[in-house]
């Protein structure tokens, strides 16, 4: 477990779109998943606190929700991703890009420095 | 919708849906975890395993559904809604502790809303008329030698026009005039009485009032009618086809053309039109103009003071003595015309600094209250300290209960002020509760309940709060005191009860002050019996008899020289009554603020240029009817009857002009010399008053007197009968004297009860305070006392002993309650020493009163405990915990 990694404060909502954005509309369970799937279990993911980023994200309108049918046959909940969402998905992509790269260059800087 | 908004949005109505929205959560953590479980499963693990590791890797669901509920809604509003739930359910709990409290802040919350809505429609509120603060009222009053002005308001239309054409100072002037005692008829139905104002036909459109159904009446109309939005309501269940329906006034067919709003009422306040009527012919008018947006006030008064000087020079010349003056007065008329006001203005205020002390009190006796019932949750707070709140979410949580209890206080108040005020109405001498001045709770009054309400909470509930909720974690939840108030709560208690007294001898010292007027004015020598004296007034005016300018339209002929003959003729009439014992008669009603004033020279009287003196103008066998006692020489006989040029006059007239010498001798005109009496009006002084036979031929008369030897109310309707059968229209009304001599105190009156009412109420909330205090020391002490008596400590040692604690809180309040009266009457005497009679505002025997039924009261509260105290069986407080 040492080597898994923590969720860093509002990036989870931003993975929640990105897998919205790519899959269609998904019930809880099934973000979780892919969320997990993709990180190749990298990431220590409390599940339930998917379903805290959902509420966030329905407030400020950047998802939708339906009650549809799971695939045990349940009433369950599913997401989708709205335009206003597409955009904020697009900027926060960039932006978070862009803090990777300069945190990339800080750190390759510190890096050699600590080598000579 | 903004983000913003749509979050808030989504946040409050989550507190409405929270048990859906849990629901619907549940039911997705269900499907995950079921999903979760098959996923793990199927990756090889027991289905036990497969159960705890989803449950594991999805979180605690309780947990989570806290996080998501905080997430989704305001975790402070639903604090707030738990509190407020919380609240409901101890406040159920203690049903006879919330009755009592809820009943004491309406009481003391109505009784300001009551006097509010009062002071609002006398004094505050504006005319619903467009920018009602550029209005003004012409009035002219001439002045009449000797300096006594008689105000004039009403106008004929030559004036009105005059006036008008005035335009670069008035931007429109609108006149109208009350009728008096109309005959009203619809579609051909005479009505019941029914209150109509002429009005110009400029009146609406120049106020910017517009009919809410209809038209305004135009300069080109005939003459046309506007109801009442309640006489269209009552009369017509507001149906619009009442439009062209034909309302006749005195015999004139008018044209119903529109209804006007229901907030507006006119200019006078103490009458309610049911109906305006615009007809292009007409008597005199009251009137009232708009100032131009450039024109001061001053500016305009100087204007209309050219003109009247020059119109009356004009128009009586040679009429008047040539040091006839006349002053212009331009009164402000946005907030209405009204007499009552300046009568009861200060009174109104009077009784609201009144109701506002009430209002400190029940809030002090509901802080107390609180503060003592906080013993008993001490430990209840202690366990919700202890389990992590803050001191701010259990003073959130105390406050939510007091604004609750505010807020009842204030739905119940808003009830008994309606109560109120009608019982106030009912008190002054009006014909009919008019309109403006009913109970209406509208915004104004809604927002004073909830801010008065509002303050109460802040005042009784913080501080009980805050005391209440400095919990010492460790000590309440170990020992058994748990209900034991905390030693603050305990503290803020006896302050409040000192509070209590202190503005219960305030209230007392108020009332008491209006009790005494009350008093002095009601045993007041009139000079005169009031006993089986009846007074029939009349009206021979509105009859038709004598004067041409009769307002009612329907009587046209000219009846002049009539007044002489049916004066005779009532009067024999009343007369042959049975029971009847002597009639007279009076050229102004009694009792009533008419008054006349006079001056003539007479051979043997010296005048200064600015003498004057009360005049009456009286039937033959005045004096007899009165009951008037003749001081010297004689009264009017039959042959005065036909000379006239004789007077009596009173004692003061003859002290006062004939200082020195016998008025008898010296002015041979002066017949006699009558005692003192009141009968203009109770209350003010006796001035020098001059009697003088009524002519053969008065132009008017008011009055009939009858004084009569059986049971007045039993002979009472025969006079009405008696004088109806000379003329319907004659009579106005017939009541006892002394009920006319309780109408001029009116004010006094209700001043007087009003603030009697709530000193006792006062009274009574500071007696449960002492009670309070006295029966907890008792219980607190007894161990103490107990020990005492088995010592042999005698019962009054023993009870000096249980009453020290309320004594000093007793004392304290009355001594600060003692300052604090003497200091508030000090600093209001001028404002109501108008509202006292016989006595001072820092009157020390109203003074020594008060602070005797305090005390006798504060005694009577503490016999039961001490009585409690000196039956401690000595045995029973040792064995005791």
């Amino acid at each position: 477990m040492g080597d898994k990694l923590d969720i860093l404060q509002g990036t989870l909502d931003l993975m929640v779109l990105r897998t919205l954005a790519t899959l269609g509309p998904l019930h809880g369970y099934g973000i979780a998943r892919r969320i997990e799937q993709i990180s190749g279990d990298h990431l220590i993911l409390n599940q339930g606190t998917i379903y805290i980023s959902l509420v966030r994200l329905q407030e400020r309108g950047w998802i939708r929700s339906k009650w549809g049918v799971s695939e045990n046959n349940r009433r369950a909940r599913f997401y989708s991703i709205t335009r206003a969402g597409a955009k904020q998905l697009a900027a926060q992509t960039e932006t978070w890009e862009r803090v990777a790269a300069v945190m990339g260059r800080v750190l390759a800087v510190d890096r050699s420095d600590g080598d000579r | 919708m903004t983000p913003w908004l749509r979050i808030i949005w989504s946040k409050a109505t989550s507190i409405v849906r929270n048990d859906k929205l849990d629901r619907e959560f549940d039911e997705e953590l269900t499907t995950h975890l079921e999903l979760l479980t098959g996923d793990l499963s199927r990756g090889g693990l027991s289905e036990a395993d497969a159960k705890r590791e989803a449950l594991r890797k999805l979180g605690g669901p309780a947990s989570l559904r806290e996080q998501h509920r905080d997430r989704r809604g305001l975790p402070l509003l639903d604090a707030l809604a738990q509190d407020v739930r919380y609240a409901v359910r101890m406040l159920r709990k203690t049903p006879a502790f919330t009755a009592i409290v809820t009943l004491s802040l309406a009481l003391g919350i109505g009784a300001n809303t009551a006097l509010f809505s009062l002071v609002d429609g006398l004094l505050l509120r504006s005319l619903p008329v467009r920018e009602p603060d550029r209005l003004v009222q012409v009035n002219v009053i001439p002045i009449i030698p000797g300096g006594f002005k008689k105000g004039l308001q009403s106008f004929d239309r030559t004036v009105f026009d005059d006036v008008r054409a005035r335009d670069q100072i008035f931007a429109g002037v609108v006149g109208f005039w009350r009728l008096d005692r109309p005959t009203v008829a619809i579609d051909g139905v005479t009505e019941p009485t029914r209150e109509v104002e002429l009005v110009s036909a400029n009146f609406f459109r120049a106020l910017g009032v517009s009919p809410i159904v209809g038209r305004m009446p135009a300069p080109s109309d005939g003459p046309v009618a506007i109801l009442s939005a309640s006489l269209w309501q009552t009369r017509f269940d507001g149906s619009p086809d009442v439009l062209g329906r034909t309302l006749t006034v005195n015999g004139l067919p008018h044209s119903i053309v529109g209804v006007a709003p229901s907030q507006f009422h006119g200019f006078l306040v103490e009458n309610s039109p049911d109906v305006w009527t615009v007809s292009p012919n007409g008597g005199d008018l009251m009137m009232v103009a708009r100032l131009k947006p450039d024109v001061t006030p001053v500016q305009a008064q100087d204007a209309m003071q050219a003109y009247f000087r020059q119109h009356v020079l004009q128009r009586f010349r040679g009429a008047l003595p040539p040091d006839q003056v006349v002053e212009t007065e331009l009164v402000p008329a946005g907030k209405g015309i009204s007499p009552l006001r300046e009568q009861y203005k200060g009174a109104l205020l009077a009784l609201m600094a009144l109701v506002t002390i009430v209002l400190f009190t029940t809030c002090t006796n509901v802080g107390n209250l609180l503060a003592l019932r906080s013993g008993a949750r001490r430990r209840e707070l202690t366990v919700r300290a202890a389990l992590g709140a803050g001191r701010s979410r259990l003073v959130l949580q105390y406050f939510v209960e007091s604004a609750l209890l505010a807020a009842m206080g204030g739905v119940l108040g808003l009830g008994l002020a309606g109560w109120g005020v009608s019982i106030i109405l009912s008190m002054l001498p009006l014909p009919a509760v008019p309109d403006s001045l009913a109970f209406h709770p509208d915004a104004r009054i809604l927002g004073f309940v909830a801010g008065v309400s509002l303050l109460s909470a802040l005042l009784f509930g913080l501080a009980p709060a805050w005391r209440a909720t400095a919990v010492d974690l460790s000590g309440s939840l170990r020992t058994s005191q748990g209900t034991t108030p905390a030693k603050g709560a305990r503290r803020l208690g006896r302050v409040l009860v000192s509070c209590q007294v202190g503005l219960s001898v305030l209230l007392l010292v108020g009332a008491g002050l209006f009790v005494q007027t009350l008093r002095n004015l009601s045993n007041l020598d009139l000079g005169f019996s009031t006993d089986r004296l009846l007074q029939v007034s009349i009206d021979t005016r509105f009859a038709g008899y004598g004067a041409r300018n009769v307002r009612s339209v329907d009587v046209e002929e000219d009846r002049e020289g009539e007044v002489g003959a049916v004066y005779r003729l009532l009067r024999e009439r009343v007369a042959a009554i049975g029971g009847v014992k002597s009639v007279s008669g009076s050229r102004n009603p009694l009792m009533r603020r008419s008054l006349a004033r006079m001056a003539i020279r007479l051979p043997g009287l010296d005048l200064s240029r600015d003498d004057n003196w009360d005049a009456a103008e009286v039937g033959p066998d005045f004096f007899e009817t009165m009951g008037i006692r003749v001081v010297r020489g004689r009264t009017f006989n039959a042959s005065d009857y036909q000379h006239r040029g004789v007077y009596v006059v009173n004692e003061a007239f003859a002290r006062h002009y004939y200082p020195n010498d016998d008025v008898l001798v010296k002015s041979p005109a002066i017949i006699g010399v009558v005692r003192d009496v009141r009968i203009f009006d109770v209350r003010s002084e006796i001035r020098p008053t001059m009697y003088e036979m009524s002519r053969p031929e008065p132009d008017r008369v008011n009055s009939i007197l009858v004084r009569v030897t059986g049971d007045p109310a039993a002979i009472a309707p025969a006079i009405r009968d008696a004088v109806q059968r000379v003329n319907p229209r004659l009579f106005v009304g017939i009541r006892a004297m002394g009920e006319d001599v309780k109408r001029d105190i009116a004010r006094e009156r209700m001043v007087a009860a009003i603030s009697s009412f709530f000193s006792v109420l006062g009274l009574l909330l500071a007696s449960v305070g002492i009670f309070g205090v006295a029966s907890y020391t008792v219980a607190q002490r007894t161990k103490e006392l107990a020990i005492r008596r088995a010592l042999g400590a005698g019962r009054w040692s023993v009870i000096r002993e249980s009453l020290r604690e309320a004594s000093v809180v007793f004392s304290v309040g009355l001594v600060a309650g003692i300052l604090a009266a003497v200091a508030l009457v000090r600093l209001t005497a001028s404002a109501i020493a108008d509202l006292l009679f016989g006595l001072t505002p820092t009157d020390a025997a109203n003074i020594a009163g008060s602070v005797a039924v305090m005390v006798a009261v504060a005694l009577a509260a503490c016999v039961l405990p001490a009585h409690r105290a000196t039956t401690i069986d000595p045995l029973a407080g040792i064995r005791e915990d």
